[in-house]
């Protein structure tokens, strides 16, 4: 026969440790990001950021392996993609290969032509971002490298998303899918609009600022770049998203916008930060 | 050095192995954009092979290291949530559910899709809106991927677990008597 003992300890230590969690949760939410707690996370992420960079490296074959195996029928039709592009860049260098040349010469010289003169920080990126409640990857550069929160980030394509917090090594950039993520776009008939995350899979929600004008008449296909307007975030004309859906529901004068990101998000190795304020 | 501190010692450095491939690995695990979650698993492991405390216990530290790494949610928010998954885990596990491997997948797989849940509604109680931000459709991919995901490693985890944790107070405690829903069940004297 059995007889039944309450364990104390058990039922105050579960207490104590769910007590700790809330008191925690309490402070970091009233610093506002700002706080001890922050402040330790950041520590935190740049002390483990070598180790996590060698991990990165070490396990990036087993990773690449993975997302294959597990990402198939679209690697199929990527790589039949590719091979097209190849058959047609082929053909186009023979037909072309003197204007070919020189175009990538002036690409070269170019690198970003959107980015212009500002000046840049390439990094890498060493965690893409383990959660499914944010969109956010962390890099390999941080203060010591000039990089500092509010910074725009891009890539070749366009627009990626903008630095969150940076530590003495490492930051952490918010990506344009992310549902705290806005950025100011040009629209056509001189409107401009706000482009809004809704989450990592969906496209971005597009909604016109400018009322006074007529409606802007945006077209399936097209690309959206940043307004660059005074107290904005971004720079004016990077590349942010191509149309996927514009339609005006019965009744509504401004069209309703959805936006699919430029970027590979999924895919992302190198970043450039731009060393860029809005007061510059 | 006593085998209960060798044990936390290396329960320590698995907590800080799950958190580094979690990080480095875990995005290329995506499946339909949703990574797997193998610190919940941990702590689900640690309440089905220790019981309530050594759930509560690893749930914390594994979601207190999580946080560490997560910029959108306060810290604390997910250490609440795995310590409460570890330790209701623990106690399901002390209170009625019998010692077999097959029984650990079916265990991950519910403690993992409410500790998601959890995880959302308590986030959103906090004033963490935007966890609900991307939708329901978003929810319950996530709830099923990560689910799916913990079935497949819940067995390789909690083998490994259980080798971190052998000679420990929880499996000890575990091992030799069977306990009540928050208490231990003790041979009458």
């Amino acid at each position: 026969m059995a007889v039944y003992r309450r364990s104390n300890r058990t039922r105050y230590v579960l207490a104590v440790l769910v007590l700790a969690a809330l008191t925690l949760v309490t402070i970091d939410a009233r610093s506002n990001g700002s706080g001890v707690l922050s402040d330790i996370r950041t520590k935190v992420s740049d002390v483990f950021s070598p180790l996590q960079r060698a991990t990165h490296s070490t396990l990036q074959p087993i990773g690449n392996f993975l997302t294959g195996a597990l990402d198939y029928g679209s690697l199929r039709s990527e790589n039949q993609r590719l091979r097209n592009e190849v058959a047609s860049l082929q053909q186009q260098s023979v037909e072309s290969a003197a204007e070919q040349a020189a175009a990538q010469q002036v690409l070269a010289e170019q690198h970003l032509p959107f980015v212009g003169s500002i000046p840049t920080v390439t990094a890498a990126i060493i965690d893409n971002g383990s959660s499914n409640f944010e969109t956010s990857v962390t890099i390999d550069k941080g203060t010591s490298s000039g990089v500092a929160a509010g910074q725009p980030v891009v890539d070749a394509n366009g627009l990626v998303g903008s630095v969150l917090s940076a530590g003495s090594h490492t930051a952490v950039v918010v990506l344009l899918t992310d549902p705290t993520f806005a950025v100011g776009v040009q629209l056509p008939g001189s409107n401009i609009g706000t482009a809004e995350g809704i989450g990592m899979v969906d496209p971005m929600r597009v909604t016109v600022d400018s009322t006074s004008l007529a409606p802007p008449k945006v077209k399936v296909g097209q690309d959206l770049v940043t307004s660059g307007l005074n107290f904005e975030k971004f720079p004016p004309d990077i590349p942010v998203g191509r149309v996927t859906a514009a339609s005006a529901s019965p009744g509504q004068s401004e069209p309703d916008i959805s936006l699919a990101p430029l970027v590979n998000l999924q895919q992302l190795s190198f970043v450039q930060v731009l060393m860029w304020a809005p007061e510059s | 050095m006593s085998t209960h501190l060798l044990a936390r010692i290396r329960i320590g450095m698995l907590i800080f192995f799950a958190i580094l491939v979690q990080t480095t690995l875990g995005s290329d695990l995506r499946v339909t954009h949703v990574a797997p979650d193998l610190m919940v698993l941990l702590a689900i492991c640690a309440g089905m092979e220790g019981g309530t405390e050594a759930g509560a216990w690893v749930g914390f530290w594994c979601g207190l290291t999580a946080d560490m790494f997560l910029t959108a949610t306060p810290v604390g928010l997910s250490a609440l949530t795995y310590c409460l998954i570890g330790a209701a885990t623990g106690a399901l596990r002390a209170g009625f559910l019998q010692e077999r491997r097959a029984l650990i997948p079916v265990v991950a797989v519910l403690g993992t899709a409410v500790s998601v849940l959890l995880f959302v509604t308590i986030g959103d109680v906090l004033g963490q809106s935007q966890l609900l931000a991307a939708g329901r459709s978003w929810l319950i991919r996530v709830v099923v991927v990560e689910s799916a995901w913990a079935a497949v490693l819940s067995i390789p985890v909690s083998i490994i677990y259980q080798w971190a944790a052998r000679g420990s107070a929880g499996t000890e405690r575990l091992g030799t008597t069977r306990g009540s829903v928050i208490g231990e069940r003790l041979p009458a004297k």
